[in-house]
């Protein structure tokens, strides 16, 4: 266990301390990882959620990864951070996607932790070929431009997909990440496969709000097509939105409350597929429109696991070792993709934006 | 809707105690909001900030850029920090009576 | 509330394999109040399909203009113990490594202070103490602090960076992340907590680019070797008496095609790698990074708001480990003092490129063109050409 300064505080009038900036790190690493900082030699695999890094000392260090679901209670962190103690010597970490690692000396211990952490009701798994966690974001449980919640499509996603995580059976990596509103706070677009929460009515403008909350200059500048116009309405000055202009985008809402977006009735999720942040092979890129709409029908979303694990599966069967959804699909083609996936495809698919003429066939390359 | 009351005069005020009302500013409400703020005084400094940020809105319609702020009255952001120690966004433009900065989520 | 409200559609969650977040409420919930209107007032949500978080709210710590996210319920009068839910952006130690008790420290702060909920961690890297009210955000900070720990960026201020795990316990990593975000992190402690400008910076050891920086980082630094594969013939061998198919699995894979496999001898036509990595992947024990390393800076990612996603693109082919830090400083120090003169409010790096142009922003750092940076030259003949007399015309473009 490592001795961490704690507060004692009673009483005593204390000094304000500010700009510190993070703890050096330093203090938290395991010992074998401290002393060979710098010196990796090679890693290997020693089953889904294992890994085995060697120094070039000979020394091993070993991880063992695990899922959890991003949003937890202090009781499960401290239930970690007794299993870090019991395990090994109080170390751990987190991954960027939202998996707790422990990391350890003995390998004898790997094992027991293993079945711990299961029994606990946290899969280890999420290496190499398998689906790691879901990178997600807030959505209804603390963000208030949220078109989907979050927690609840990646648990239903996840559920099924459970199998994924802790088998590595698939030809490449698959990076699924989800965003509640097209902020897309965190990395998104460029995920194997992205689900995007969109709203499709345009904003309400509330008038009566508009003159207290809102800079307009800064309200018309927000929009990306210029839908948004100043105007006077009941003879106070307010804005007006050009309904055909408006792609839903929700810009205007986040600089100004008085533009209100969320719509029961209309607001969604959309999928996207096929990009990739990693250089291996080919660049990274962004995902492309798979499924311009899928209903918001909670605790569930039936209609958005059905579409993702369809999606999975297809290039599960069909995609060649260390394809990457991206890679196959330029392989196969888009045609080939619809056609395989049984995915519509719909004038939605074709862009029409900014630079819309560079996604369009400028070849006679086709397949039949 | 709440309202923020100080010695018997009462203010509508949103939830981040933003006034409400854009039209009834003047300095003594400046000077009411300013307690609100961590800003026990208003000094010659202070006025200096509120006033150019005030002006900068009434011309332009928005809140004056950080930087802009700072070459313009001359104080270096941490200086306005000290004036305003919850800081430009919120407590400088609290008491000028912008409309709530937006900062991005 | 008075009576425990039934939670019918969350409490299907509770259900299959994968953790879950409404058990994890239900945890807080059972020594929290707060967390217990967070689960009601979430149910609504689910009812109705709609948010019920107001737009919005600002509030923060003294002296700091962000790393706290303010929230307000829309729905105070039935759930009042979320009618204020903030959220504080906690920095994490840099590749998110903790010892237990530091864990147990930051969390027995957010009991006595907060929700009992978190996020391990936010998208931005931070720790993320999910719910409290104003009266507590500056006791919580100062409990944070005494204990070593500050807040993160959030708004318009420079954003928490983040490095992936590096030479911590990664053979790939080209230079030591960790080390040079936890610098990176300290010096600019100004520019994080009082926003001046919103940027991200993230630090991936190698390109397969753990942290995504190429995808959201305004400045995206790569780590990039510039000499030959380190290769271990021995190695390779025992991979293809293991089974791999060298040929097809390795060689048919590379992007370069620079990659010659004999049946026994494996050659790389290492000029021609674009490093991209794939056969460092496939054969870890196999291949490594050349030994001359260092970084790729690459500039200008962002999600699609405003006029489309950008992905970063090259800015410096290549910066030998040493000088990373003191690159980034003065790199990072030109592009501020041209955004002060010509950035406009929110606007990101990429933005303010598209804008003026990227000839003209080169002018202004003092970059020279390379052919590095480009996928290909123009093919527009639309060229703003200059005034030939003196060199610096293009400086007060913008
Ligand atoms: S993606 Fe949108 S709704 Fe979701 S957390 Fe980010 S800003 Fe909020
Ligand atoms: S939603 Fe987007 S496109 Fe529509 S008015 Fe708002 S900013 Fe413009
Ligand atoms: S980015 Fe490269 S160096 Fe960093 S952890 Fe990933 S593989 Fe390792
Ligand atoms: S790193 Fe990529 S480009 Fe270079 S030799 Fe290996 S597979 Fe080919």
């Amino acid at each position: 266990m490592v001795p961490m300064e704690t507060t004692k505080v009673e009483g005593q009038p204390r000094k304000r301390i500010t700009d510190i900036g993070p703890p050096n790190f330093e203090k938290f690493l395991h010992p074998l990882i401290k002393k060979n900082y710098g010196q990796w030699k090679y890693h290997e695999s020693l089953g889904p959620g294992r890994l085995c890094h060697v120094a070039e000392s000979g020394d091993r260090i070993y991880t063992v990864r695990a899922g959890s679901p991003r949003l937890l209670s202090i009781h499960t962190i401290r239930y970690f951070a007794d299993l870090a103690d019991k395990y090994c010597g109080g170390y751990l970490r987190f991954t960027s996607r939202n998996n707790v690692e422990f990391l350890l000396d003995d390998p004898a211990r790997i094992e027991p932790l293993k079945k711990e952490l299961e029994q606990a009701g946290f899969p280890v798994g999420g290496t190499n070929n398998a689906i790691s966690n879901i990178v997600h974001t807030q959505g209804w449980v603390h963000c208030h431009s949220a078109a989907t919640d979050a927690s609840g499509i990646v648990k239903s996603v996840m559920d099924e997909l459970h199998y994924h995580f802790t088998h590595q059976e698939l030809p490449g990596k698959i990076r699924i990440a989800l965003a509640c509103c097209l902020n897309m706070c965190g990395a998104v677009h460029c995920s194997d496969i992205a689900i995007l929460g969109i709203h499709r009515q345009p904003p309400v403008v509330r008038h009566d709000l508009v003159p207290k909350v809102c800079e307009v200059p800064t309200l018309i500048a927000s929009c990306p097509t210029g839908a948004i116009r100043p105007a006077t309405v009941d003879g106070k000055p307010s804005v007006e939105v050009i309904e055909q202009q408006c792609m839903f985008c929700g810009n205007c809402f986040t600089v100004c409350p008085a533009l209100p977006m969320a719509n029961a009735e209309f607001d969604g999720v959309s999928i996207w597929v096929g990009g990739k942040v990693s250089n291996a092979r080919s660049a990274p890129r962004f995902s492309k429109l798979a499924i311009p709409y899928l209903p918001n029908n909670p605790p569930r979303w039936p209609e958005v696991v059905k579409a993702v694990v369809n999606i999975v599966e297809v290039y599960a069967k069909n995609a060649r070792k260390f394809e990457r959804m991206g890679e196959w699909i330029d392989r196969i083609g888009w045609p080939k993709f619809f056609k395989l996936t049984g995915i519509e495809f719909t004038r939605y698919h074709i862009d029409d934006f900014r630079f819309a003429p560079l996604t369009f066939a400028r070849s006679t390359h086709i397949r039949f | 809707m709440a309202t923020f009351e100080v010695d018997g005069r009462s203010y509508e005020v949103d939830e981040d105690g933003f006034l409400q009302d854009p039209g009834i500013w003047n300095e003594a409400v400046a000077k009411d909001f300013a307690t609100t703020e961590s800003v026990a005084e208003m000094t010659e400094a202070h006025w200096k900030v509120v006033n150019y940020i005030r002006n900068y809105y009434l011309q332009f319609g928005i809140a004056p850029m950080v930087r802009k702020l700072c070459k313009e009255t001359g104080f270096k952001l941490n200086q306005i920090y000290e004036l305003f120690p919850s800081g430009p966004a919120k407590g400088a433009c609290k008491l000028a009576r912008l409309p709530k900065p937006t900062g991005c989520v | 509330m008075d009576e425990k409200k039934q939670t019918k559609l969350l409490d299907q969650l509770e259900s299959g394999p994968w953790p879950s977040f409404v058990k994890e409420i239900k945890k807080a919930a059972a020594t929290n109040p707060a967390a217990g209107d967070l689960l009601g007032q979430l149910e609504l949500s689910y009812e109705e399909k709609k948010v019920h978080w107001k737009h919005g709210g600002i509030v923060g710590v003294l002296g700091y203009g962000g790393g706290v996210i303010g929230r307000y319920s829309d729905v105070p009068e039935k759930f009042p113990k979320v009618a204020h839910f903030h959220t504080l952006r906690v920095n994490m130690p840099t590749g998110w490594f903790y010892a237990s008790d530091a864990l147990r420290t930051i969390y027995d702060i957010w009991e006595r202070h907060g929700s009992g909920l978190t996020n391990m961690h936010g998208s931005t890297g931070d720790i993320i103490l999910l719910g409290t009210t104003t009266d507590q955000l500056e006791p919580a900070f100062q409990e944070l602090t005494q204990a070593g720990f500050d807040l993160g960026g959030s708004g318009s201020a420079l954003r928490t960076p983040s490095a992936c795990v590096g030479q911590a316990r990664c053979e790939w990593a080209c230079y030591d992340t960790m080390g040079v975000c936890n610098h990176v992190t300290h010096h600019y402690q100004d520019e994080l907590h009082r926003p001046a400008w919103p940027y991200k910076f993230k630090f991936s050891g190698c390109p397969n680019d753990c942290v995504a920086s190429i995808a959201r980082a305004d400045l995206s630094v790569i780590g990039m070797w510039k000499d030959e594969i380190q290769q271990d013939d021995a190695a390779v061998a025992e991979y293809a008496a293991a089974g791999l198919d060298i040929q097809k699995d390795v060689c048919d894979r590379c992007p370069a095609k620079c990659m010659n496999w004999d049946g026994k001898k494996l050659s790389i036509d290492n000029p021609e790698c674009v490093h991209c990595m794939h056969c460092l992947n496939v054969m870890p024990k196999a291949l490594r990074p050349g030994k001359e390393r260092g970084a790729i800076f690459l500039l200008g990612a962002k999600a699609p708001i405003l006029q489309g996603a950008v992905l970063s693109s090259v800015l410096i082919p290549f910066v030998p480990a040493a000088e990373i830090v003191d690159t980034l400083k003065e790199l990072v120090s030109r592009i501020w003092e041209f955004w002060d003169e010509y950035g406009h409010n929110r606007e990101r790096v990429a933005e303010l490129i598209q804008r003026v142009g990227m000839a003209a922003f080169l002018d202004a750092i003092g970059l020279d063109p390379v052919p590095e940076m480009v996928a290909a030259p123009r093919d527009n003949p639309y060229i703003f050409f200059q005034k030939e007399s003196d060199g610096s015309n293009g400086d007060d473009k913008g």
